[in-house]
C-alpha cells in the first residue's frame, strides 16, 4: 500500500515537471504517449535543474561569507553587497563559458518552447510586452554584470508560464534576441541563449 | 448626486522643502496658480484611509522636485499617511547618490513628516531596491499590506512568474478587507505610447475579477489617465511624477479622463464604501476628480455605473483635459 502511494506521488511529480518543461501547447502537439520524447524531456529538465541548483549552491555559499543583506536605510550597503557578491561569483566562475547551463540539448528544448510562444496564438501579446518594456540592445557576456542603469526588459508572463521554474536567486530576461539567465542579487549574467527570440 | 463634504482653499506654496542646493539648484521662479483654482475637494472624514499615488518619479529633474513640493503643500490640507510608488523609482544606476537625489531629497519633508512610501518595481528599477528601507518592501519584490479597510497589493509586473501569480491568488483569496487595491508598473489598459499590457492582462484580469479587486493603479506611461471601468474595475495610470510627455494620450475608446500636458500625482481618500480621488498637476491644478462607490457584492463583474464627478473641474482650458468622456 505504502509503495503504491509512493509510486503515485512519483508519477504525479513527473507529470508536473513534464508539463512545465513542455508547456501546455506543446503537450497537445507531442502526446505524452511518445515515451521516448517524454523521457528525453524529463532528462533535460533534470539536467537543467541540476545545473541551476549547482549555480545557486555556489551563490549561497559565497553570499554566506558576506554580512547578510537585510532591509537597510543605507543604499550604499545594498550596492556594496551586490558588488562584493558579484566579485566572489566572478572569481569562482572565471572560466565560465556560454553553455554551462544552457547546454546545446537544453538550448534546443528552450528554443522550441520560445518558438511555441512567439508563433502561437499569444504571439502578438508576447511581442507587445517586449516592445512595451523599452527593449535595449547591449552586448552581454557570461559572468559579466548586467549594465547598471540600463532598464531590465519585461519578460512576457505567458512565456514565463511555459519555461521551467527557477529558484528565487535567478531569473530569465530577454535582451534583444537573447534569453539570459540572470543572478538577481549579484546582477550577473549566468548564461545566455543567443538568438533565442525569433 | 452625493454631496461633497469639505472644501479646503489651498494656500500658496513655499519652497522651504529644498534642502541642499549643491546637486540641483531650486528653480528661480515657482509656478503658482491663483487661490481659486487651487481647491481641494476631499471629504476628510475621520478615520479615512488617505494616501498619495505617484509613478515614474525618480528622474531627479527639477520638475520632480516641483511635484514633490506640491505634495508637501497639499499634505497640509490633506494629511495623507502614505504614498504608493508605481515604479521607475530611481532612473539610472542605483547609486547612493541616485537614491539621495531622486528620492530622499525631493521627498525629505514628507519623509520627515512620517509619510511612508510603498514602492512597486518598474522596468528602470534594480530589483535589489526591495532591500531599501525607504521603499518599505521588506526584501520582497511583491507584497501586500493593510490600511484601514483596504488591502493593498504591490506587484512586480516586470516579471510576473507563476510563483507571483500563485502568491497573488492566495493573498486575494484570503484578503478579508472591503477594498482590494492592486498597483504595479505596467498598465493593463492604456492609451499611451506603450499601450495596454495585454499579455499581463490575460493572467491578472481573471484573478482581479474572481476575487473582487476594485481599483488598479499603474505607471510606465508618463501621463495621467482614468480608464472607463473595465468589467467593473477602475484603472488609473499615474506615471508623470518625474517626467511627462505632451500629447501622448492617443485616441482610443478607453479614456474616461486624461491629462498629458504636464506632470501630475494623485490624492486618494477611502472612507467606508467610497473612494475619492484627485489628480493634481505640477502647478497645483486639479485635472480630474471623482468618487468611486464600492458595491458590496460577490460578483464584481456585475458592477456598473458607479462613477460620477464628485467635484467640478473649474477653469481648465480644453487643451488640458483631453478626451474627458461622459461619466456613467
Ligand atoms: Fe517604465
Amino acid at each position: 500500500m505504502k509503495s503504491r502511494i509512493w509510486i503515485s506521488c512519483l508519477l504525479l511529480c513527473l507529470c508536473d515537471e513534464i508539463t512545465f518543461l513542455l508547456g501546455a501547447g506543446t503537450v497537445r502537439r507531442e502526446p505524452i504517449s511518445e515515451a521516448g520524447q517524454v523521457n528525453e524531456d524529463t532528462r533535460l529538465l533534470k539536467d537543467f535543474s541540476d545545473r541551476v541548483q549547482a549555480y545557486v549552491k555556489l551563490h549561497k555559499r559565497l553570499e554566506a561569507s558576506l554580512p547578510p543583506l537585510k532591509p537597510t536605510p543605507d543604499p550604499a550597503k545594498i550596492v556594496s553587497h551586490q558588488q562584493a557578491l558579484a566579485k566572489k561569483i566572478q572569481a569562482a566562475r572565471q572560466d565560465a563559458k556560454p553553455g554551462s547551463i544552457f547546454t546545446p540539448d537544453i538550448t534546443e528544448r528552450f528554443l522550441r518552447l520560445i518558438r511555441n510562444e512567439f508563433q502561437g496564438p499569444n504571439a502578438s501579446h508576447a511581442r507587445a510586452t517586449l516592445r512595451q518594456g523599452e527593449p535595449v540592445k547591449i552586448r552581454l557576456g557570461v559572468n559579466a554584470g548586467y549594465p547598471k542603469g540600463v532598464p531590465l526588459t519585461t519578460v512576457p508572463p505567458t512565456l514565463l508560464l511555459n519555461l521551467p521554474r527557477l529558484p528565487p536567486e535567478v531569473e530569465y530576461r530577454i535582451v534583444d534576441h537573447e534569453l539570459i539567465l540572470r543572478d538577481i542579487k549579484a546582477n550577473l549574467i549566468v548564461d545566455i541563449i543567443p538568438k533565442a527570440i525569433p | 448626486m452625493r454631496r461633497f463634504i469639505l472644501f479646503v482653499p489651498f494656500i500658496a506654496l513655499t519652497w522651504s522643502g529644498w534642502v541642499s542646493p549643491a546637486l540641483s539648484p531650486p528653480p528661480k521662479s515657482v509656478p503658482t496658480l491663483s487661490a481659486e483654482s487651487q481647491e481641494l475637494f476631499l471629504p476628510l472624514r475621520p478615520n479615512s484611509v488617505r494616501f498619495a499615488v505617484m509613478g515614474d518619479n525618480g528622474t531627479g529633474h527639477r520638475k520632480q522636485y516641483e511635484v514633490a513640493q506640491q505634495m508637501v503643500g497639499y499634505r497640509q490640507k490633506f494629511p495623507f499617511e502614505f504614498v504608493l510608488m508605481l515604479g521607475d523609482n530611481i532612473y539610472g544606476p542605483d547609486t547612493p547618490l541616485g537614491f539621495h537625489k531622486k528620492f530622499e531629497r525631493p521627498y525629505k519633508a514628507l519623509l520627515d513628516g512620517g509619510v511612508k512610501f510603498y514602492a512597486a518595481l518598474g522596468n528602470h528599477d534594480d530589483p535589489n531596491q526591495c532591500f531599501y528601507k525607504g521603499f518599505n518592501m521588506n526584501g520582497r519584490k511583491y507584497y501586500a499590506y493593510t490600511k484601514g479597510n483596504c488591502r493593498f497589493f504591490a506587484l512586480d509586473s516586470n516579471y510576473m512568474d507563476p510563483e507571483q501569480l500563485e502568491w497573488l491568488e492566495k493573498e486575494l483569496r484570503n484578503a478579508g478587507s472591503a477594498w482590494k487595491i492592486c498597483y504595479f508598473h505596467h498598465p493593463l489598459y492604456s492609451s499611451g505610447r506603450h499601450g495596454s499590457a495585454t499579455d499581463l492582462r490575460t493572467l491578472l484580469e481573471p484573478l482581479f475579477l474572481k476575487y473582487g479587486v476594485n481599483v488598479v493603479f499603474s505607471g510606465h506611461e508618463h501621463l495621467y489617465e482614468r480608464i472607463k471601468p473595465q468589467k467593473g474595475i477602475y484603472y488609473f495610470t499615474s506615471g508623470a511624477a518625474g517626467h511627462s510627455r505632451r500629447g501622448d494620450i492617443r485616441k482610443t475608446g478607453l479614456t474616461a479622463a486624461g491629462y498629458d500636458q504636464d506632470l501630475s500625482f494623485m490624492l486618494v481618500e477611502i472612507t467606508g464604501d467610497e473612494l475619492y480621488f484627485l489628480s493634481i498637476s505640477r502647478i497645483g491644478k486639479t485635472v480630474d476628480s471623482g468618487v468611486i462607490q464600492r458595491r458590496v457584492t460577490s460578483h464584481v463583474s456585475e458592477l456598473s455605473g458607479q462613477l460620477w464627478l464628485a467635484a467640478p473641474i473649474p477653469d481648465l482650458p480644453k487643451r488640458q483635459i483631453r478626451k474627458v468622456e461622459a461619466l456613467h
